[in-house]
Order: C-alpha cells, then sequence, then structure tokens
C-alpha cells in the first residue's frame, strides 16, 4: 500500500467551504430556462377547441370542456382543461396545435393543498404564469403538422383560355394521398359545411384507399358530389383548422378525387340504394341542385317523385349558369343520371303555370317541393340599358351551355362583381374578347369566389374598381353600345359596416364596348303560383321564409334553394333538398 | 468459448440445518440502484446463495407501446430509464426512423449524438456518486451529484427539461441549439474535468477503495460471452468491444476516440475503464461542439402524426450506454400501433445471470459494491 | 456474407425463410425442432457468440408466437436474429439454458408474460416482475389493459370531455341534416 493512497482521500477537505448548489426556496427561486416545458398557457381567443391536444395526449390528461366561447363555424366553443394529475408535460399538445394558441410558461412551482384544483383550463382559469414571456413554444421549424397543400396539376392559362375544357385536372392518387394526410379528423368543418357532410370521414376513406366507403360517405349527405368537388363555394375550407397556420386541405378536391376515381356504373353496386315504394307522391318544381337532391333522397325513402323543369335538361344553374371549364356536363350528368335511374319521372321543357298549372301539380301529389332558382337578371336601372348590346351575364352563360355563340364582340364590359359576373368575363375571353369588369366597389369587397377572382385575373380580365356605371348611349356603330361611368369614393357608412361607393361626379369616364353585360344579380320568378298561395307563403326581400326543414306555412309546400337561403349556392340548395326530404317524409308519415 | 459452464441457478440450501441465515438486500437500501432486491442466504456473513428479485418497477412499458400511437410512445420511453432517458429516445426514433424509411438531417445526427454523450456523462457521474457511496465515500456522492446538475441545467437549456428530455423524436430533434449553448456547455466540462481529477485523488488513490475493490467480483474472460456480458463491465475483462465503434450510428465515425480496455475485470478495474470513459466523454462532447455544423434543418416531417401508419416490418437497433449493449427491436404490422416493442438493457443479464454468479462467496458488506460496480439500472430489467 | 452463412446452414437445417435488414442485420426462421441445433451451431462455429435476447410476440391472428433469439457475431459486428414460430396452444419450447446463462431468465420471464412453457428451464415457475398475478398472461394481445384497468381501479371524479362534432351540431344545427 503506498502512501500516496492513504494521504490522498483527505483531499475532500477542500471543498468543505464551498457553496452549496442547492436553492432556498421560496427565499431564493430559480426561473426555468428560456424553454422550459412548464405549466400551459392558451390564448383562448386564438383556440377553435379542435381538440386535437386531446387526441394526441398520450396520457388522457386533457378533457375538452364548454366554456363561455360560443360554438360557432369554426370554432366548436370547447377549450382544453389539463388534468395535472396526469400530464408529463411532453408538450405534443403544444407541437400538434394547428390554431398556434398552446403554449408552456417556464413556471415549474405550483403548491395547494387542494387537489381538485390542479384540474384547470388555461386561459380561463386564472394564474400567475400567463405573463411569463419565457417557455416552450413550438419551434418554427419543427412541425407535425403539414402546412403545405399537395400541388394541383392545371391548364396553364394560355391553354386554358383556347378551349372551354376543364383547368383542373384533379389529384392523382400520390397526390390525393398526401393531401387526405393532412387532416387531422377535428371535425370543425362539419359544421360550415351547409350539407353538414362527414368531411373528416370521406378523407379517412381516401388515406385507407377504400373509395367505394368515401362514396357511400358522399352520398349520405351529398348526391351532387361530382359537381360539388368541382364548383363547390367550399366554405368548410375556410374554417379548416389547418388554414390558421397554412394552407386549408383542399376538402372539395379530395371530394373530387373520390367520385373521379369510381365509373358511373359502378354506383348502383356500390351505394345499394333500395327504393322499396311506399305508395306517396312528391312533385319537385325545379330540376336544379336543390329539387334534384330532394328527388335522391325522397326516392331511397320509396316516393313517386315527379320532377317538372322547364328547359330541356335538368342541373339548373350547374348546367345554364356555370361554364364547362369549371364543370364539364358529363361530370354533372354522373351525378343526375344517377338519380334519375333509381325512377325518378323527369318532365323536361315543361313550365309550371303554362304546361301544367300549379294547382293540379299539388292536388295530385302528397307534398310538393319548390326549388326554382332565381333565374331573372336584375337591371341596372341607369338609362340606356335597353340597349340590344347590353345583355345579361346569364343569358351569356345560358348560351353558351346552350351551344350558340352569344356573339360577345371583340371589346367587352362586364359589370358586377360577383360569381356570374366573373363567369360570364371568363366565357367572353374564351370567345376572344378583350374584358373590363366594372365593380362598384373595391376588390376586397367582391361577392364572387376569391379563386374565380384570382384565375379571372390571370386570364387577363382587366378589372376596374370603385367603377359606377351611369348611363348608356348607342354608339355611331349600331353593333356598339356607349357606357359612361364615374369613379366612386368609397366612404364609410358611420355605421361600422362595409363603406359604402359614392359616385363623384367630377371624375367621369366613356368607353365604347362591342357588348355590355350586366351581372349585377337576379331573382326569382313566382308568377306560377296563385296570388292567394304567394300572400300565404310570405316572401320577405324576394325570398321565401321556410324554416331548417324547408317547411313554410303551408302544410304540403316545401321551398328551398336560391328561393329561400340567403346563401345562394350550390352546396346550400343541395342541403336544402336533403333537408326538404326529411321533412316531406315527416309530414306524410305523420298526416297518415 | 469454455462450453461447460454450468448455467443453472445455484442450488437452495437447507435452511433448516440452522447453519444459514437468510436476508433481504433491498428493495430499499442505499446499497442499491434503483429498487431491486437481493434475497441472500449468508453462512456467517459470507454469501452462499442468491436470487435477484425484481418487479417493484415493473411498468408495462412494452405492452403500454402497443396501445400507443407512434408519436405517442416518444413521450413515454424516456421513462424506461430514469438516469439515461435519451438513449431511449434516440433508439426507438432510430427504430422508426429505421421501418418507415425516413432519413434524419445531419444536424440533428450531430444533436442527438451531443445528447447522448451529455446524457452518459451525467449517468456516469451519478454513478460514481453510487460507487463511492457504496464504499462509504458519500462526500464525493455530493459533488458528483452536483456536477450532474450542471449538466441537467444543460438539458433544461436545450430540451427544456431536466430528466425527461422528450428531445429526440422520430424524425429528428425538437428544437436547434439555444445561443451561447457551446460556451456553457464548454464551461461545465471545465469544471466537470475538474471534478474528475479530485475524484482520481480521493476514491482512485485511496487505500480503502482499492483495498476493498480490487479482486472483488471478478467476471471471468470466459463468462462474458456466456453471460451476454456487454459495457464497461466486458471491457474491463480485457474486450476492447463498444457499439460505437463497431457498428458507428449517429456520427461517432467522425469523432476521434479508442475503446477503452482494462484486464482485472473487477470492482475497480471496472471503474477504472468508466472513469476513463468519462474523460472521453468530455473529449466527445468537446470535439462534437467544434465540429458540429450550426445551422441547418434539424427534423425531416413525418406523416401526419395523428394517423401514422407504418408498413410491416421488424428491426432491431443498438447503441452503446453507460451499461452495456441497449436495444430496440421494433415489429410493426401496418397500422398505427406498433406491433411489438422490446427493449434490451444490459442490466437484463448484468443484475441477474453474473450477480447471482459473482456474488456467490462475497462478504456481506461488499453486496453493496459490488452491485454498483456492474452498474444495474433496474427499470430495464422489467421495463 | 449472409449469403455464405445461409448456404452453410442450410446443409443441416431446414432454413424457412431469410430477411437481409441491412448489412448488419438479418433475421431466420426455422423450425421449432432445430431450433437449440442451430443456435448450437451459429454459437460455436459461426461466431454467434452472444445472445442480446430472447423474446416472444403474438401473432394471435395466426393463432401464434413468433419467439425472436437475437444473436451477435463480435467479429463481423452482424446481428442476426432467429426466429421460430410455435403454437399458441398449449405454447412450450425447448429450453436453452445450457446455451447462455441469461437465457433462463428470459424464459422465466416469456411463461410469466406469455404463458409459454419452457419445461426444463430452472426457477421457470417462479413469479418474474408480476407477484400474485392471476390473470391471463399480460402480454398477450388479448389481454386488455384497459379493461383490466376499468375491472380492478376506479377513476377520479371531476373529470368529463365533451365531443365537439356532437356539440358543434347541437348547438349550431340541432334541426339541420340527419
Amino acid at each position: 500500500m503506498k502512501l500516496k493512497d492513504v494521504i490522498s482521500p483527505f483531499y475532500v477537505w477542500q471543498r468543505a467551504f464551498e457553496k452549496p448548489y442547492t436553492n432556498t426556496k421560496p427565499i431564493d427561486t430559480r426561473p426555468g430556462a428560456d424553454a422550459y416545458r412548464g405549466f400551459h398557457v392558451n390564448d383562448i381567443d386564438k383556440c377553435v377547441g379542435c381538440s386535437s391536444c386531446q387526441t394526441i395526449c398520450q396520457n388522457h390528461a386533457i378533457d375538452m370542456v364548454t366554456t363561455d366561447k360560443n360554438s360557432m363555424p369554426g370554432d366548436s366553443g370547447l377549450r382544453p382543461r389539463f388534468d395535472y394529475g396526469r400530464c408529463c408535460w411532453c408538450a405534443l399538445c403544444v407541437d400538434i396545435c394547428p390554431s398556434g394558441s398552446l403554449h408552456m410558461s417556464n413556471e415549474y412551482a405550483w403548491v395547494s393543498d387542494d387537489p381538485d384544483s390542479f384540474r384547470f383550463t388555461p386561459g380561463v382559469d386564472e394564474k400567475p404564469w400567463y405573463q411569463h414571456e419565457q417557455g416552450y413554444h413550438r419551434d418554427p421549424n419543427y412541425n407535425l403538422l403539414k402546412l403545405e397543400r399537395a400541388e394541383m396539376d392545371m391548364l396553364s392559362t394560355e391553354e386554358g383560355l383556347k378551349s372551354f375544357d376543364e383547368v383542373v385536372s384533379g389529384y392523382n392518387h400520390e397526390q390525393a394521398i398526401a393531401e387526405a394526410d393532412r387532416c387531422i379528423e377535428c371535425n370543425i368543418c362539419i359544421a360550415t359545411c351547409p350539407a353538414h357532410m362527414d368531411i373528416p370521414d370521406y378523407i379517412k376513406a381516401i388515406r385507407e384507399q377504400d373509395l367505394e366507403e368515401g362514396l357511400r360517405i358522399l352520398y349520405k349527405t351529398n348526391p351532387f358530389s361530382a359537381t360539388c368537388g368541382r364548383i363547390c363555394t367550399h366554405r368548410c375550407e375556410d374554417d379548416c383548422t389547418i388554414s390558421h397556420l397554412g394552407k386549408p386541405l383542399a376538402i372539395r378536391w379530395l371530394k373530387r378525387y373520390i367520385i373521379d376515381q369510381i365509373p358511373a356504373e359502378n354506383f348502383a353496386r356500390i351505394l345499394q340504394d333500395s327504393c322499396e315504394e311506399n305508395g306517396k307522391k312528391v312533385a319537385i318544381v325545379g330540376a336544379g341542385p336543390g329539387g334534384m337532391s330532394a328527388a335522391y333522397y325522397l326516392r331511397k325513402q320509396g316516393y313517386r317523385v315527379s320532377v317538372y323543369e322547364a328547359n330541356k335538361r335538368a342541373g339548373g344553374m350547374l348546367r345554364y349558369g356555370v361554364p364547362t371549364y369549371r364543370l364539364p356536363d358529363d361530370q354533372l350528368d354522373k351525378d343526375i343520371d344517377y338519380i334519375i335511374s333509381l325512377g325518378v319521372t323527369m318532365h323536361y321543357e315543361t313550365k309550371v303555370g303554362i304546361d301544367i298549372e300549379f294547382n293540379t301539380i299539388l292536388d295530385n301529389n302528397d307534398a310538393v317541393f319548390l326549388s326554382t332558382g332565381l333565374n331573372v337578371p336584375s337591371n341596372l336601372r341607369i338609362t340606356g340599358e335597353e340597349h340590344p348590346r347590353v345583355v345579361s351575364g346569364l343569358q351569356v352563360l345560358f348560351d353558351t351551355a346552350s351551344g350558340n355563340n352569344p356573339n360577345v364582340g371583340q371589346k367587352v364590359a362586364v359589370i358586377g362583381g360577383g360569381n356570374v359576373a366573373m363567369d360570364a368575363a371568363r366565357v367572353s375571353r374564351r370567345f376572344g374578347a378583350d374584358v373590363t369588369v366594372l365593380y362598384r366597389r373595391r376588390l376586397e369587397d367582391m361577392p364572387a369566389d376569391p379563386e374565380e377572382i384570382k384565375e379571372a385575373t390571370e386570364e387577363h380580365c382587366h378589372f376596374v374598381t370603385q367603377a359606377i356605371p351611369v348611363k348608356i348611349v348607342p354608339a355611331d356603330n349600331p353593333n356598339q353600345a356607349i357606357i359612361h361611368w364615374g369613379e366612386a369614393e368609397m366612404v364609410d357608412d358611420g355605421k361600422g359596416g362595409r363603406p359604402r361607393p359614392i359616385l363623384q361626379d367630377d371624375k367621369m369616364h366613356t368607353e365604347t364596348y362591342d357588348t355590355i353585360i350586366s351581372a349585377i344579380g337576379q331573382s326569382g320568378d313566382y308568377s306560377f303560383l296563385s296570388e292567394s298561395i304567394r300572400n300565404d307563403l310570405s316572401l320577405k326581400w324576394h325570398k321565401f321564409e321556410v324554416d331548417d326543414r324547408q317547411r313554410t306555412r303551408i302544410g304540403n309546400i316545401f321551398i328551398g334553394g336560391d328561393v329561400a337561403n340567403e346563401v345562394a349556392d350550390a352546396v346550400s340548395a343541395i342541403a336544402d333538398g336533403h333537408n326538404a326530404a326529411i321533412g316531406i317524409h315527416q309530414y306524410i308519415s305523420e298526416k297518415v | 468459448m469454455n462450453l461447460t459452464h454450468d448455467f443453472s441457478p445455484t442450488p437452495e440450501v437447507d435452511l433448516a440445518s440452522g447453519k444459514y441465515v437468510k436476508i433481504w438486500h433491498g428493495p430499499q437500501h442505499p446499497g442499491i440502484t434503483g429498487n431491486m432486491s437481493l434475497e441472500l442466504t449468508l453462512c456467517g456473513d459470507e454469501i452462499v446463495n442468491c436470487k435477484t428479485h425484481v418487479g417493484y418497477l415493473h411498468r408495462g412499458f412494452e405492452k403500454l407501446m402497443e396501445r400507443r400511437t407512434y408519436i405517442q410512445n416518444f413521450p413515454l420511453v424516456c421513462r424506461i430509464a430514469v438516469p439515461e432517458p435519451t438513449f431511449n429516445e434516440y433508439l426507438y426514433s432510430a427504430g422508426i426512423e429505421d421501418l418507415a424509411g425516413i432519413e434524419v438531417p445531419e444536424l440533428a445526427k450531430w444533436l442527438r449524438c451531443l445528447n447522448l454523450e451529455l446524457m452518459r456523462l451525467g449517468s456516469f457521474l451519478m454513478w460514481l456518486g453510487g460507487a463511492s457511496g457504496a464504499f462509504g465515500m458519500s462526500t464525493v456522492y455530493q459533488w458528483t451529484v452536483t456536477h450532474r446538475d450542471y449538466i441537467l441545467d444543460l438539458f433544461e437549456e436545450m430540451t427544456g427539461a431536466r430528466i425527461y428530455h422528450m428531445y429526440i423524436s422520430p424524425g429528428g430533434v425538437r428544437a436547434p441549439l439555444p445561443d451561447g449553448f457551446k460556451d456553457r456547455c464548454l464551461m461545465v466540462m471545465k469544471k466537470v474535468e475538474k471534478l474528475l481529477y479530485e475524484v482520481e485523488t480521493t476514491v482512485l488513490n485511496n487505500a480503502v477503495f482499492k483495498k476493498r475493490a480490487i479482486g472483488l467480483g471478478v467476471i471471468s474472460s470466459d463468462m462474458v460471452d456466456a453471460y451476454g456480458v456487454t459495457g464497461p463491465n466486458q471491457r474491463a475483462a480485457g474486450y476492447a468491444r463498444d457499439t460505437r465503434k463497431d457498428s458507428p450510428y449517429l456520427v461517432y465515425e467522425q469523432l476521434d476516440f479508442d475503446v477503452i480496455t482494462a484486464t482485472g475485470s473487477d470492482a475497480f478495474d471496472r471503474t477504472i475503464v468508466r472513469y476513463q470513459e468519462m474523460h472521453q466523454c468530455v473529449s466527445l462532447i468537446r470535439q462534437m461542439l467544434d465540429r458540429m455544423p450550426t445551422d441547418g434543418a434539424f427534423h425531416t416531417p413525418t406523416p401526419n402524426v395523428l394517423h401514422w401508419k407504418i408498413p410491416a416490418g421488424e428491426t432491431y437497433v443498438k447503441a452503446e450506454c453507460t451499461r452495456g449493449e441497449y436495444g430496440y427491436y421494433i415489429e410493426t404490422d401496418g397500422s398505427e400501433y406498433v406491433r411489438r416493442v422490446h427493449i434490451r438493457g444490459p442490466s437484463y443479464t448484468h443484475a441477474i445471470a453474473v450477480m447471482e454468479k459473482l456474488v456467490i462467496g462475497a462478504n456481506i458488506a461488499d453486496v453493496a459494491g459490488l452491485m454498483v460496480s456492474l452498474h444495474t439500472y433496474p427499470p430495464e430489467i422489467e421495463r | 456474407m449472409i449469403e455464405a452463412l445461409k448456404q452453410r446452414l442450410s446443409e443441416h437445417f431446414q432454413l424457412t425463410n431469410l430477411t437481409i435488414k441491412n448489412a448488419g442485420l438479418a433475421f431466420l426462421w426455422v423450425e421449432k425442432h432445430e431450433l437449440e441445433m442451430l443456435l448450437r451451431q451459429l454459437r460455436d462455429f459461426e461466431g454467434y457468440t452472444h445472445l442480446s435476447f430472447i423474446i416472444a410476440s403474438d401473432h394471435i391472428e395466426k393463432n401464434q408466437f413468433k419467439l425472436t433469439y437475437m444473436l451477435h457475431n463480435y467479429d463481423t459486428k452482424h446481428d442476426l436474429g432467429v426466429h421460430v414460430d410455435i403454437s399458441r396452444v398449449n405454447a412450450s419450447m425447448h429450453s436453452i439454458h445450457p446455451l447462455w446463462a441469461q437465457a433462463w431468465t428470459y424464459q422465466r420471464e416469456l411463461k410469466e408474460m406469455y404463458g409459454i412453457d419452457f419445461p426444463e428451464s430452472p426457477r421457470v415457475d417462479e413469479d418474474f416482475c408480476l407477484e400474485g398475478w392471476d390473470d391471463m398472461p399480460p402480454m398477450r394481445r388479448d389481454f386488455d389493459t384497459v379493461k383490466y384497468c376499468e375491472e380492478h381501479f376506479d377513476d377520479r371524479d371531476g373529470r368529463a370531455t365533451e365531443e365537439n362534432r356532437q356539440t358543434m351540431k347541437v348547438n349550431i344545427y340541432p334541426e339541420r341534416g340527419e
């Protein structure tokens, strides 16, 4: 044994007077590191109650509870409540949070003699650490969510302008799977969708490559999926939870993907819609999306359904209002033909009130569903608008859809900022015209879909905003008209609403056009209804008053679609048709 | 290899003879690493029979993991070995990445490796304290645990937590290094190095320690493979085997280090090997801080973790932890859940088969020291 | 390398399958009755001297347990997993405790966690982790941990959660849709 080995252990005394590294709480405290995973903080105004935190929590530490936040489209109103008896502070909830509302402070000490107090709703229950700057925030470069959309193949603008071929190609298998993978199944979109489609379920079917199940899910709430997969206003995407930090899911295109993959002849085998006759009869006026949707769900219940349609073919505005580069005819037929194949009786070119009296229909059926749509263009209400070169947007679209060239000429002005205006403008571009869109308010005030505005811009439609038409006068050339318009100033209405355009008399312009297309709105034609029925049905702002099941004050009359709902889009009409079918079924069942 | 080993457990003795006494060493005992117990049969103060009892820490991790999605397992695995959570995080992620075909960015490899080596150092520091304590030098325990705390401070900065870092996730790591981390880390390394020399003076050159540890618990060279001995226990027996060298993972190929061996294969030489490996850790950490890239991606996006399915397959990934071969066998079946995970910890054999063999004939007072010299963590036995 | 090994082994054994995972890892399948001899061969003549672990995984849909014996060759730095499929009914397997010292512990664990018997294995019936366990071997896939917990433990009061799909329907559109 060496002497050194005996002496050297006494070296321990060297540290005897060193200050200990521990600290004496509560006299001195040591804050957690900058990125410490401490207690939760939730910005409840940013949170949308999507439950992703609850889904990912591996300890079941999170409950979604009601707070004073109301449920509304895009926000369930629920907020996460943490049980700190179970939480392990792994921060997966923070990492997944698609609204970016959840993070953690660096506070780690919490003393209480009440065990129940450790169950709390961050952001709702007041806690001292909400003010802490430090704490765990997801690093911007670390992302569990996919924020970018799968690429969609589209025709180039030049190609698109050459014909009426469909612009959007639709997803292929890889793109669809990649896009479907982005869904977090939070279910928030279901409430926003007018038809309340089971969106996360059919997206899941895509992921699991069970498209037949996907088709069945689609048809539960929407028999116009090929159509909606193309031209739906997709308000679900506006409220998609992923949109808070990234691009919303392409829900509409995923729906289209399902339909595109399944040939029409397989629908009957997959959907197995049995239509056991129940002996009751329902008539539908108008074969647009609302009417045909009602026909589908009524036929499935076993009703004998007769549809009266003024035009040559079914589809309503979908056929005569939507250009084929957005919705090809064969795709619309895919939807409609399946519905008709279930045994719906179609009466084409039958104008109710002219070819057949409405009361006859009413008397011969157990119930009637009216979904006639808005097909009367509104007037510009300026002098000179009766000039032959002033035509309505609807007329241009109708002619185009019927296979007739609307002959718009070389230089076209479109007045209006809605979807009809955009469609009329883009159709005119395809006929080779230079198009100027005159809109009385600002670009951001346009009621048209942002996509349509974007595509119209790309197709070189020239936008002139804050332009108010004043009068139209004949030009020297009888095939031209001159429009006088004035610049508008946007003036606050003083009530917090959107600013109003006020004409500035000193800033007037004149321009000559081959065609002036007016597309500032449309209304319904109710002349087929007798005076007394019209009074009983109660019209308000040119729309019929109905309840959630499309019931009116007259028991056997149900109304839906653009003539009843405020938003006047296809999917709302489809939803109305579905709800009318439920309402009619309830009404007839109760009557018996 | 010696084919004549008798691996049967030592036979029971006749307790009724009155010559023997049976005592329980653990599950609560200062000389026990974690909660496990040895059922010792003594004749005088000499041990004639030993049975290792585990189960005090059984939490059924492998079963739990079969019920959780791939991302949900990531915060779970670190709990399997408390003093060394990082190895679980790394191996779980590496296994999942292997099965799912995910390539990890370069920076993430360095950060993972840095994390693992810091963890190794922290774990060794705690072990060094335990080893000193088991041989009666609790003062050193206070020093080493303090220095481990300096390392935990670094972890807190780097990962957001001191013990359960949850830092290495499938795809990479969760965050880049915070600003100024390198300087603070180097400062801690300096402190640790100073401590190591003090420990050398007070423990390794300590007459009492030498007297007790030299010749204690000799793992003979032919026992090594027969008993599945790995890690420093194996290297102290003269085998230059180290997973970091033999099957390099992460960035070990780019680092300079040698496999440390000894020849005595007793408690003392095992301590020496670990002591030198701590110096090696400090060197590796310095090398990494010097050479690692300072920016770039640190996480490869995975498929949506809420419904992540991994194709059917199986893999075995392993790493050199402080105690030896730590491995994850993962089997997937194409669903959103793992089919089977097995966590291979070196203590499984060190604390049972090896311990039961080595302890025979030892003195009761040396059991704690012997056990610590094998560096066993019960949680990785039971999982 | 592994192909050559397969060649050599095939002379004596019926190898039913071989998958090469990467340069350092391969798995092969062997019949139950040949396992012990194969492991001996691998250990004594092929350099696979190290046994990493023995485990089972439950393939309930095939009514089989898949046993895995993970071996390591320190010279070639190669891991080799040897698989044996055995029936789930009265599951039983030959003990390899004479080959490696830690084998009987693994076999004891497999008995407890899966109910696989190793008749010759020492102390195989002793409790390993689960003292006083009287239910089905818990690692079997038909053992439902949640059900077990519900039967044996109570939840603390005060937890309740809402499902946002239902909440939103009730609050926003109670009378619409199906």
